[in-house]
């Protein structure tokens, strides 16, 4: 079935947009050394991670750790006191916060939660984030558990509630998050912020392990 | 897509090679034949980029790396799917990526009406108005809205296409696509591209 003529206007835009955009020699010859000295590739061999995620698939592929006794100790005394260095500070945060409430109220129609729930093991928990965004059309985490990536962890709206929703088994520890809302990194406006926001962009903080920030 | 004449790759004057037969090439070991493949999708790849990204050296980064990880997966290439479309979803995902690591370092698409009306950000001697005009209304859609009207009107791909790129729905790719077009009309509803034909 053909599809209706374009408009004169969008035949114009496209037309302009079309317009080649010239490949640079010295690009085009970087590319091609870097081909070169790339493995040659090979039927049925290759990437399985390349179209799927390749940020997730990095995160997935196994790596090969080696760690002396004594480094592991050292390693583990330090989590313990990182962790509750980090404890302290959530929880001072919390004591202040009527301006990071303003700062959520501020964001309208806006209602998050990332609560994690205790497994049994307790180094690994379930953790529901919440937005209620009802104009959105896409929503999705990222976070340092899955190195940021856009499109790996998209969040399900409830078509009745609006609410989008999305559970994760996160290990212990403190994870720093934000929501992306059809394009825009927005932070969880029910979470604290991260005290280490990069770059200017605020992200959340949720903590794992027995303690929800 | 035409097949394109590439002499002397099968050691004959004149031989049409299509994408899926340089594939075959490369994996049978002409790794030359990779090169026909650049010169064929590499213009494209980098509009696209440019147009999805706001700049040629974030584009040509997403557009070799797209090349370079297309090259090592090769491998995994299937012949039902048109090179071109598979091409693009390694792009496409490129672009997100590489948006997404920006965005985390300032904010380069500008999303509010107003804030669009008081770019500041003159084009370059040789573009044109129109044109300085079009990036911004491109720049002030929505990141997916931009994708799929990007694939749609401009590497003019099907519906059916573009959902194998992105992922998306078909119905709600026509949603974004109309929701694009209606800003883009509405944003350069000033400009000579709107008077013409209305």
């Amino acid at each position: 079935m053909s599809e209706p003529e374009n408009p004169h206007w969008l035949r114009q835009v496209s037309g302009e947009l079309r317009e080649e955009v010239p490949v640079r020699a010295a690009w085009r010859a970087k590319l091609l050394d870097e081909v070169a000295r790339a493995p040659r590739p090979s039927p049925g061999a290759g990437d399985d991670e390349t179209l799927s995620d390749p940020w997730a698939s990095e995160a997935r592929r196994p790596r090969r750790l080696v760690l002396h006794p004594l480094a592991g100790l050292a390693a583990a005394v330090a989590f313990a006191a990182v962790g509750a260095a980090t404890t302290l500070a959530v929880m001072t945060r919390r004591a202040e916060t009527p301006a990071r409430t303003e700062v959520a109220a501020a964001q309208p129609a806006s209602r998050t939660a990332a609560a994690p729930m205790s497994d049994a093991t307790s180094d690994v928990d379930i953790v529901t984030f919440e937005l209620s965004a009802p104009t959105a059309t896409n929503v999705a985490l990222v976070g340092s558990f899955n190195r940021w990536n856009p499109v790996a962890t998209p969040l399900e709206r409830d078509a009745v509630t609006g609410r989008w929703m999305v559970s994760l088994r996160l290990p212990a520890g403190r994870h720093v998050y934000a929501f992306v809302v059809d394009g825009d990194i927005t932070a969880d406006p029910a979470a604290p912020r991260a005290a280490d926001a990069d770059f200017g962009t605020p992200n959340s903080v949720v903590l794992v392990g027995g303690r929800s920030s | 897509m035409a097949p394109v004449t590439s002499p002397g790759v099968l050691g004959f004057k004149s031989v049409p090679m299509t994408d899926a037969m340089l594939v075959r090439r490369v994996l049978e070991g002409d790794t030359a034949a990779f090169t026909t493949l650049v010169d064929r999708h590499a213009a494209a790849c980098t509009r696209f980029a440019m147009r999805m990204l706001g700049n040629r050296e974030d584009a040509e980064d997403a557009t070799q790396e797209s090349f370079l990880r297309a090259y090592r997966s090769l491998g995994r290439y299937e012949e039902r799917q048109a090179f071109r479309t598979w091409l693009f979803q390694i792009l496409v995902n490129r672009c997100r990526t590489a948006a997404v690591r920006r965005h985390r370092r300032q904010r380069m698409f500008l999303v509010d009406d107003g804030a669009v009306a008081m770019a500041s950000v003159r084009p370059a001697a040789e573009s044109t108005e129109l044109r300085a005009e079009l990036n911004r209304a491109i720049e002030s859609l929505d990141p997916d809205q931009r994708e799929a009207f990007l694939l749609k009107h401009v590497e003019q791909l099907s519906y059916d296409e573009i959902a194998a790129i992105t992922g998306a729905g078909v119905s709600a790719l026509k949603m974004r696509v109309k929701r694009a077009c209606d800003r883009m009309q509405w944003l350069l509803r000033d400009e000579e591209v709107s008077d013409v034909g209305t």
